[in-house]
């Protein structure tokens, strides 16, 4: 039904020409092959200049909120401010104390990059911008992204460290705690949606976005949501794992140089995989706004391509949680876990309950108009 | 004060009395504890608040010098002094058991002058490392840096404290554990963000919750009491404003007014005035600070930018007055060094009503959020009978219901011109501590509104001598800075140099009742309360 | 109920506090910043006058200073900052007089409490507020403040010296 409106931005003929070129001149395997290889170099390249981007409109950003200008050095702006960092980062020596667990050690930072690179995969980024497109994809991502608690675990377990030793317990604690939120969250909007397909989820938003459609509900899911989801990556005010005033910097206290900038780049990717799971779950991911009916207007719309409508909604989202990280303290352990276990789940529990309702009775408002 | 002397001498007809301007009293070793238990179960007036203990070397004899006081009025003051005079094996009674701040102050005192304290529960050196050579503080300490040398090595930490028990069969050594076997400890500190310094807590943890905290210090101990010794009172001057950097000024107005009282020096009105308008100011940017550290600690770090950017404006003024913003170098013995600047008036009168808003916002920032009540109500607990025995003052002090504000009870300055509340909470808790800092900057602001329109004409600085010589005695001069009594003890034999110069610090005590008020509460409100205490390490390594 | 409602009001009012903690960073996100560009920022950054960054000995035009080698600046110094190395020349009319020959001034450890610039009888030093004193090594921070030839400023009268600030009393 979109193909009536004009897109002239989006990427959908590029990559349908690139895949009937490849496929004409060699044969299949290699073809696929090609495609494969070429998706990995770009989701890659993708992942580390998100990453930079990420790193540089946040400290910007912090800085506003604080009074300050943030970085200001390097290029206009200090928009190289993070080349720099990561140059620097990579050139550093990779150093660990004595009597660490080296395998386990070693082994840890890869554990978070390859849990955020395994969700940010499946992320649709636009029309047709869209890797791999599971029909379980909600079901995947909540699944690999819960593998990159094993690596905090493991580096705060082996740095020989006991600052490293609390904080990593405390994230344990902390993760398994919020994925369940985090988890229902989604699922109320399984219901919502009727399916866990990312695709079939987004075209399912085209009129209207789930946080409308299912009114209360899923307004109250996406809060649940947006909370739990900025605990599991970790930061303030859910930051109790590197909490600085008390434990240093907590399970990555003893790692440097790149080890170091693993976690970095992971912490910042969970953020921007949060944010983007909740806007093509909640916010209708890469489809512009519209309206039925009002032609004109929709076609307004579709001039902007669905990558930006995407990165758009994923930024307000971040720019949110930043906003709440740079304004409030840090959470006690106990506080942490009363808010999840006193007040998001069973909130939830209801919510979910809620919704169920909602669907069947036919009082979401895609049913009721 | 002519009851108490009565009291004493039915008990100790052998008790020396001196007339001084405070009562003092001299008994000899064996009968001080009893003494002093008697004054402190007094039930009319009980000194029950050690204002300071002092090590001493009056050359054929070594002793100790308490200020007793009472924490229902701090204004009656008593000074009970014992010696004895072996210099090879010095002990003394220890009054641990009465004044918990004494702990700390008997463990500074055996580092410094070699007295050991019998029945003191740890007998560890403070301050110094227990392989020191000699007692820095003794006159005949032998400073040669050989005997010292500057180690590079590192050394084990042991967590062990050698005691002197009375039993019933005479004085017994022994040797504890300050920690269990299986103690899971960490350190925090010396090098940590939170501990607003070099300061280093042994902290025993059990899962995230503190069982027992020990303290040690002395890591940027710089030896200021001991340089005093040899230096004249206006070259001291510039001490105190590295003690407590933080009340700089309010350190210095405690100097001057002890050696001026001393010396019977008049200070001009004008002087008075700076004085105490640049102490208020003072206090504020303290409070500032203690409230940006605190928001800090709690993990809000925007807050404590926040807090920052408003000091700014008072250092800014600092600077323009007398040239320092951290360190300010104002007062001087006789008045100030610098005159108020033209636009003093202008720059402090447009602060007061900015400040005023900004309190406002702190509110609805950070005072009412849920989450910074969660980590401040109800925890860290103080009670008053413990804030009174160990000798907490200042706003950690009256939010336990102490009043012990010295500008209320012991006026100085123009405290007693001017109209403040002093401000007392009930709670003890973090939040009241932090609560009060708040309405004190309140106050302060209070207290600048009334004297900025009426500072008089005159001079600023009073003529002394050039070389100025304190007749010989005891002088003891308290101020309230930023985080309690700051107090100067000084002994003069007459000479332009001191024979012993005691600072009280109030962070002593602040980091004393540490390990009581964080046992049994997690690690990261340990962190928070130590916020709310406001202590700085250098007031306590003088 | 009472432990319902007040989980209910709890939760609203916990709610409540951190949005209004919003609303302030919000406002403040739009508030001017208050960082300062230095150096970019040199030519309008004001220093007060008073701020003592470093001691330096005023000369006039004709490469005078007051400094009668008197040296109560050094015995007034705390730490030992200042050095006054004074020569005895002979004028003449063959008396013999103390004069400057060099005034040391060690930067890095000075405490800048001013008992120098105050006791000093001639008025011969102050603190200035140039503060850009970071050096690559420490002995550059020892200074030689008189400049080199300059000489003690001949005065119309007895020099200030003669009145205040006696070395010792009685």
């Amino acid at each position: 039904m979109f193909q009536n409106y004009s897109q002239p931005l989006e990427f959908t003929n590029l990559t349908s020409w690139l895949d009937a070129a490849l496929r004409e001149n060699l044969p299949e395997f290699w073809a696929v092959f090609i495609e494969l290889v070429l998706v990995g170099v770009v989701l890659l390249a993708a992942y580390a200049v998100l990453a930079m981007i990420l790193i540089y409109v946040e400290r910007k950003i912090t800085a506003f909120f604080q009074a300050r200008i943030g970085p200001n050095r390097v290029g206009k702006y200090g928009i190289f401010q993070t080349v720099a960092d990561v140059l620097k980062i990579l050139i550093k020596e990779i150093i660990h104390v004595n009597k660490v667990d080296k395998f386990l050690f070693y082994a840890a930072p890869f554990f978070m990059i390859v849990a955020s690179v395994l969700t940010f995969g499946a992320i649709p980024f636009g029309k047709s911008l869209h890797a791999v497109d599971f029909n379980i994809g909600v079901f995947y991502v909540t699944a690999v992204s819960s593998l990159g608690i094993i690596g905090v675990l493991l580096a705060g377990w082996s740095s020989n460290n006991k600052y490293s030793m609390i904080g990593a317990m405390r994230s344990g604690a902390q993760f398994v705690s919020y994925e369940l939120s985090a988890g229902f969250a989604l699922m109320t909007m399984v219901v919502l949606s009727g399916t866990m397909q990312f695709s079939e989820m987004i075209e399912s938003q085209a009129y209207c976005w789930n946080i409308f459609n299912g009114h209360i509900s899923s307004l109250v899911a996406f809060v649940i949501y947006l909370i739990s989801g900025h605990a599991e990556t970790n930061r303030g005010p859910f930051d109790l794992p590197e909490a600085e005033s008390e434990l240093t910097a907590g399970y990555h206290t003893e790692y440097s140089g790149l080890q170091f900038g693993f976690f970095y780049l992971a912490e910042y990717l969970n953020m921007f995989i949060i944010a983007s799971i909740a806007a093509t779950v909640f916010l209708g991911g890469w489809m512009p706004l519209q309206i039925s009916g009002w032609d004109g207007f929709n076609q307004l719309m579709w001039y902007i391509p669905s990558y930006i409508w995407f990165f758009g909604k994923v930024g307000f989202l971040i720019f949110l949680s930043l906003w709440v990280r740079w304004s409030f303290p840090r959470l006690r352990i106990d506080q942490l876990l009363n808010l999840e276990w006193k007040y998001l789940l069973p909130i939830n529990l209801v919510n979910i309950l809620v919704m169920v309702i909602l669907v069947l009775t036919g009082l979401t408002l895609t049913d009721l108009f | 004060m002519e009851k108490i002397k009565k009291i004493i001498l039915n008990i100790f007809a052998d008790a020396v009395f001196e007339e001084k301007d405070k009562l003092t009293v001299t008994v000899n070793p064996k009968e001080l504890h009893e003494l002093i238990r008697t004054l402190h179960a007094n039930e009319e007036l009980p000194f029950d608040y050690l204002v300071y203990l002092i090590g001493m070397d009056w050359g054929e004899k070594l002793g100790v010098v308490y200020l007793l006081s009472s924490s229902k009025d701090p204004s009656k003051e008593i000074i009970v002094k014992t010696g004895t005079s072996d210099r090879e094996n010095p002990l003394l009674y220890s009054i641990t058991d009465l004044y918990e701040t004494a702990h700390l102050n008997e463990r500074e005192i055996y580092a410094m002058y070699g007295i050991r304290f019998i029945n003191n529960p740890d007998m560890r050196r403070f301050l110094l490392n227990d392989d020191w050579v000699g007692f820095p503080m003794r006159k005949d300490y032998d400073a040669n840096p050989e005997i010292n040398p500057v180690s590079v090595v590192s050394k084990d930490i042991i967590d062990t404290a050698s005691r002197i028990m009375e039993t019933p069969d005479g004085l017994k050594e022994e040797i504890v554990n300050v920690f269990e076997a299986d103690d899971y400890i960490i350190n925090i500190g010396p090098q940590h963000p939170s501990t607003h310094g070099v300061m280093h807590f042994r902290t025993a943890l059990d899962g995230e919750i503190v069982k027992k905290i020990d303290i040690h210090s002395g890591y940027i101990h710089r030896g200021i009491e001991k340089l005093s010794e040899s230096l004249t009172y206006p070259q001291i001057l510039h001490f105190t404003d590295r003690l407590d950097y933080l009340s700089a000024n309010i350190n210095r107005h405690a100097l001057c007014m002890c050696v001026e009282k001393a010396v019977g020096i008049e200070i001009p009105e004008r002087a008075q005035y700076i004085r105490t308008i640049m102490d208020e100011l003072n206090r504020i940017s303290s409070h500032l600070l203690a409230w940006s550290a605190q928001t800090n600690d709690l993990g809000a770090t925007t807050a404590f930018i926040y807090g920052m950017r408003e000091r700014e404006i008072i250092l800014d003024i600092f600077d323009k007055t007398c040239g320092g913003r951290l360190i300010i170098n104002q007062n001087v013995i006789g008045g100030v060094m610098f005159d108020i600047y033209a636009d003093f008036q202008k720059d402090v009168k447009a602060f007061i009503p900015y400040m005023r808003e900004k309190l406002r916002e702190y509110d609805r920032f950070f005072s009412h959020n849920v989450i910074a009540l969660g980590r401040m109500v109800n925890i860290g607990k103080l009670s008053k009978e413990d804030t009174v025995s160990y000798a907490v003052t200042g706003p950690a002090g009256r939010a336990s219901g102490w009043s012990c504000d010295v500008r209320k009870y012991q006026p100085y300055a123009l405290y007693d011109k001017v109209e403040f509340k002093e401000v007392i909470r009930a709670e003890g808790d973090s939040y009241a501590r932090y609560m009060n800092r708040l309405d004190e900057i309140e106050e302060s602001l209070k207290i600048i509104e009334q004297l900025i329109d009426n500072i008089p004409d005159g001079d600023f600085l009073a003529k002394t001598k050039a070389i100025i010589k304190l007749p010989e005695g005891e002088y003891f001069q308290g101020v309230e800075a930023g985080k309690g009594l700051f107090g100067v003890y000084i002994e003069s034999r007459g000479e332009k140099t001191p024979y012993r110069l005691k600072f009280r610090s109030p962070s002593m005590a602040l980091v004393s009742v540490m390990p009581l008020i964080c046992k049994n509460e997690k690690i990261s409100d340990f962190i928070g309360i130590g916020g709310s205490m406001d202590y700085v390490i250098p007031d306590i390594d003088r | 109920m009472r432990t319902f409602k007040q989980y209910i009001t709890g939760l609203f009012g916990g709610i409540k506090s951190l949005l209004s903690g919003l609303s302030v960073t919000w406002k403040e996100l739009w508030i001017k910043k208050v960082t300062q560009q230095y150096p970019e920022n040199r030519d309008t950054l004001v220093i007060s006058d008073r701020f003592r960054a470093e001691l330096v000995m005023s000369h006039d035009e004709n490469n005078e200073h007051a400094c009668t080698a008197c040296g109560i600046c050094e015995m007034n110094c705390p730490n030992g900052t200042i050095q006054v190395i004074s020569k005895m020349t002979e004028t003449e009319d063959g008396k013999k007089k103390k004069e400057l020959d060099r005034y040391v001034y060690d930067l890095g450890m000075c405490t800048f409490c001013n008992l120098c610039v105050i006791t000093c009888p001639s008025s011969a030093i102050k603190f200035t507020n140039h503060f850009e004193n970071a050096t690559f090594t420490r002995n550059k921070l020892v200074q030689q403040l008189n400049h080199e030839g300059s000489k003690l400023r001949a005065k119309k009268k007895e020099p200030i010296s003669a009145q205040p600030v006696p070395k010792e009393k009685e």
